[in-house]
């Protein structure tokens, strides 16, 4: 220790020293930093994916515009409030998800996503069809279906118009195909049944499926089974049944009522009315809604089903 | 000590900014962690993702505020002469209540989506964790950086005579406008978004700030026990050297899974490891420091705060840092409240408690009443140090379940498994919350009103007779500090092997939470306490100096640098 601490004209060759070492460790950085954004990477980009019309770069600007970030993590960063986002398009699907966004308010019943699938971008974006080939290949919307559809979330209802869930879905599917070097981890503590007993100690699969549970056979008044409907169908995830506005406009009160009309025409809320808002909901827009956000109900639901639902709505005052 | 040059009063009111912003940032965690209980919470008219926005605003502010503060306040007296352009700062304080306010109608529209691109730049809110104010206000802020930047560095000497304090100022004040540049631009890679999104936030905290931190913290020590400038100026080089070797490959550990290469993982594990070593440092030299002259403390409340600052540097940023920054631990605590633990400790501990010494150190100068009534401020110091270590705590042992439930189990319900899991340190962290939110308004009542109160005579008398110094109170020697220290780290190492062991086959396979629980469960409780009894230990040491017997001076480790 011939250089003591002390010594000054040890310490000006040392804190020279410091100095070089520290530019090294910036060339070093700036290699590193070149070598992960070079093309021959392979990494996803957001302008090369799509989901129907939609671009993943849209996407990423509605999500920062309602500030995603500051209640869900993504690639692990944000807030924890709720779950991550990184791959849930790539669990749950680009049906599960256009169920959801609109109401987030509420989950998804199978009926809800069924309705997405016949959309044509839906078919594009999966290649399925059938609801059954959906939840196959998207089991992350399986899972969510039965032990939550039906019921209420955590998440506050967002005003997204058609557009920007098209764009979030696409975004979403970006980020899914990102490679994020495996994360999150993998998984490998079993079947869902066993991680569900080890988390809570019993079996918490049939207390917590709310519209899976009791199936009560086909209720003989048409309002009971209306009343049914909506559950099943997921409508009230965003229709109220009083007057409120949730998504979409409330039902109490809404028969024979005056609407008025995007187009600035007014109709009356009769039988007709109703059953085509049901079948065809883009057909007439109300006043204030965008138009493309319900999906069509026409090939889901049979004749006798609409009639039902229309009675259902006859029921409801406006409070 | 008097005031020596009037421009030194204008950091008065950027404390008192700093006060109220403080308090309404805490009062936004209370509201934050009411709704981590219930999500419903003001839902629709407060959603959680703008509160949070504005949590996390406010607190940059107020600490930036802190840290112009007790630059203003020691500028003058490093240049030895009054701040030039004092309507430049006058103008920077207006400026900064004005970003406030406008931030805090702007981070609403994200309710509605709106962003207010133009040029394909979001001009309103941006809706990035941290970086959450729009272009508007991030270039004013830059404007704002600047001011202060151009203050000090015209009211600095020439560059031939600076020291390692001038030099760590100037570099900070610099770098501080130079970082922030890197967040002012739309990236929509999201990978090469996050990478630039770091730059700001790691290289600030762990880059521009602590050199700020270490630069302050050593020029408080001159000012307050008469510390050798030169020894300072050899710890604060060496602080800055060791952050900066460490910090700049550091960054690496933000990333590791933002979709950037697998060589991270090793670069960052590697050198954000040894970011810890100059808060070691640090702590070590406040530890010489406090102990060069052995005169009673004048200043109590500012000594507990740079005390407290320090220690929770290298507590909360040092340990709580090092347990996550592996890449084989980090896979765990990633995106879980593990990492909100941390956040808390280290931001508020080593730079709102910063920010805090230096009121207290400067309000009673600054007012004319040296002799200040300290009680006030030791209650305030008490209650927020408590109050955050709790809070760390709450957030560290909720996160392990966190991570149990959502990684390891893979259930991502959050409104059916996982809070259900983590309900009991939920419920705490408003509790803790409320510590800390107490002590905050004590501190604010009590600097707003220092010098304007009345002052009991008893009390006065009381204070005066020291406690004589054995048992608790003895002299600290330094060997007595390294067992502490050890300690800390125990604990550290327990913690780190516990987020490690989510990784072996018998809790990750087979699904059993028993040995990370445990060491957990040990390892968090165990390092907040030896905190929490270190700091009283330091304290009861120092109070009692007045009847103290002289130190051995063989208890000075490091030479004396000449
Ligand atoms: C447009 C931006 C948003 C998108 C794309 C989005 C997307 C999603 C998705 C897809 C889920 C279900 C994830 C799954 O089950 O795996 C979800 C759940 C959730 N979201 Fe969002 N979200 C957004 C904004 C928000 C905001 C602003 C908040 C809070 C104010 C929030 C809070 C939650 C919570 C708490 C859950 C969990 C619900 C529960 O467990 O019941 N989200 N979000
Ligand atoms: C009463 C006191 C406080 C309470 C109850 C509180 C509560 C919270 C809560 C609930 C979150 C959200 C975590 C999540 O996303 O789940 C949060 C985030 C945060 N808070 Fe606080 N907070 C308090 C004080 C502070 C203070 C004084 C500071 C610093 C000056 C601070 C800095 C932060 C930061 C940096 C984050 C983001 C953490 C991360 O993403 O890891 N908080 N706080
Ligand atoms: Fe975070």
């Amino acid at each position: 220790m011939s250089c003591g601490s002390g010594d000054s004209s040890c310490e000006k060759p040392r804190r020279r020293a410091a100095l070089v070492l520290l530019g090294l460790m910036a060339l070093i950085f700036i290699a590193l930093s070149v070598f992960s954004f070079l093309p021959s990477r392979g990494q996803a980009t957001p302008d090369t994916v799509s989901f129907g019309p939609y671009q993943a770069n849209d996407g990423k600007r509605v999500f920062q515009a309602y500030n995603c970030m500051g209640c869900h993590t993504m690639v692990g960063n944000g807030a924890y409030l709720g779950p991550d986002l990184t791959e849930v398009y790539k669990h749950a699907g680009p049906a599960w998800l256009a169920a959801f966004l609109p109401s987030a308010g509420g989950w998804p019943t199978e009926a809800a996503v069924r309705a997405q699938l016949l959309d044509p971008n839906q078919h594009a974006g999966t290649g399925t069809d059938t609801i059954d080939a959906y939840l196959q290949k998207y089991p992350g919307a399986a899972a969510r279906i039965q032990r939550r559809g039906g019921g209420t979330t955590l998440m506050p209802n967002l005003p997204l118009s058609k557009d920007e869930i098209g764009q979030l879905i696409a975004y979403l599917k970006y980020t899914s195909a990102m490679n994020t070097e495996g994360w999150p981890p993998k998984v490998e503590a079993g079947t869902l049944d066993r991680r569900l007993q080890l988390a809570h100690g019993t079996v918490a699969l049939a207390q917590a499926a709310p519209a899976a549970a009791a199936k009560p056979a086909a209720a003989s008044d048409p309002a009971a089974l209306g009343a049914q409907l909506v559950k099943d169908y997921g409508c009230v995830a965003c229709h109220a049944s009083d007057d409120k506005r949730l998504v979409g406009p409330g039902w109490g009160g809404l028969y024979e009522s005056s609407v008025s009309l995007a187009d600035g025409s007014k109709v009356t809320a009769d039988d007709a009315y109703l059953a085509e808002s049901i079948r065809q909901p883009n057909a007439k827009i109300v006043a204030g809604y965008p138009p493309g956000v319900m999906p069509a109900y026409d090939t889901l639901l049979k004749t006798e089903e609409v009639n039902a639902i229309v009675a259902y709505l006859h029921t409801l005052e406006k409070q | 000590m008097q005031t020596e040059y009037q421009t030194q009063r204008l950091s008065l009111r950027f404390f008192m900014l700093m006060l109220v912003l403080f308090v309404v940032q805490v009062i936004y965690g209370m509201i934050l962690a009411a709704q981590q209980v219930d999500p419903t919470i003001l839902q629709g008219w407060l959603n959680f993702n703008v509160a949070r926005a504005e949590h996390l605003n406010l607190g940059i502010m107020w600490i930036v505020c802190g840290f112009i503060g007790a630059i203003l306040f020691v500028a003058p007296l490093l240049a030895k002469r009054e701040l030039v352009a004092p309507w430049l700062v006058k103008f920077l304080f207006y400026a900064v209540i004005g970003i406030v306010i406008w931030n805090f109608f702007t981070q609403f529209l994200a309710e509605r989506g709106i962003a207010g691109w133009w040029l394909g730049q979001p001009w309103l809110q941006q809706g990035l964790e941290y970086l959450e104010a729009g272009r508007i206000a991030g270039l004013l802020i830059l404007v704002g950086f600047l001011i202060l930047a151009f203050v000090v560095l015209r009211t600095f000497p020439r560059v031939r005579e600076w020291n390692e304090v001038h030099w760590g100022l100037g570099l900070g004040v610099g770098a501080l406008a130079v970082v922030w540049v890197f967040g002012l631009f739309y990236v929509a890679r999201l990978d090469l978004q996050e990478y630039f999104r770091w730059f700001v936030v790691h290289y600030w905290v762990e880059g521009v700030w602590e050199v700020i931190h270490i630069s302050l913290i050593g020029y408080f020590l001159v000012l307050m026990f008469k510390a050798d400038v030169k020894s300072v100026g050899f710890a604060v080089f060496w602080g800055i050297a060791l952050v900066w070797l460490s910090g700049l490959i550091g960054n690496a550990h933000h990333y590791f899974w933002i979709g950037t290469p697998e060589f991270w993982q090793f670069w960052g594990s590697l050198f954000s490891a040894l970011e810890p070593l100059p808060l070691v440092f640090c702590f070590w030299h406040i530890y010489l420091d406090a102990h060069t002259n052995k005169r009673p403390l004048e200043n109590a409340p500012a000594f507990y705060f740079l005390l407290g600052s320090t220690v929770l540097e290298l507590v909360g940023a040092g340990i709580l840092g090092f347990v996550m920054t592996f890449a084989l631990t980090n896979v765990w605590s990633h995106g879980t409240w593990v990492t909100a633990g941390h956040a808390h400790l280290a931001l508020f501990g080593t730079f709102g408690m910063l920010g805090i010494a230096a009121a207290y150190y400067a309000t009673p100068i600054l007012r004319k009443v040296p002799q200040f009534d300290p009680r006030l401020g030791k209650l305030g110091f008490w209650l927020v140090f408590t109050g955050v270590l709790g809070m760390a705590f709450a957030f560290a042992i909720g996160g392990t379940v966190q991570v149990y439930v959502y990684r390891i189990l893979g259930l991502d319900w959050f409104g059916g498994d996982v809070n259900r899991a983590m309900g009991t340190y939920k419920v705490m962290l408003p509790l803790f919350g409320l510590v800390l939110s107490t002590g905050a308004g004590v501190l604010a009542y009590d600097l707003f009103t220092l010098g304007r109160r009345m002052r009991p005579q008893a009390a006065v008398d009381a204070e005066t007779t020291p406690h004589p110094a054995t048992g608790w109170r003895r002299p600290l020697t330094g060997f007595e500090a390294g067992i502490w220290l050890l300690l800390m780290w125990l604990f550290g190492t327990i913690i780190t092997l516990g987020l490690l062991s989510f990784n072996l086959p018998h809790v990750r396979v087979a699904g059993d939470p028993t040995l990370p629980y445990v060491l957990a469960g040990v390892g968090y409780p165990g390092l907040l306490l030896v905190t929490l009894l270190f700091v009283w230990r330091f304290i009861a040491s120092l109070e009692a100096r007045a009847s103290a017997p002289a130190i051995s001076p063989l208890l000075r480790v490091l030479p004396a640098q000449g």
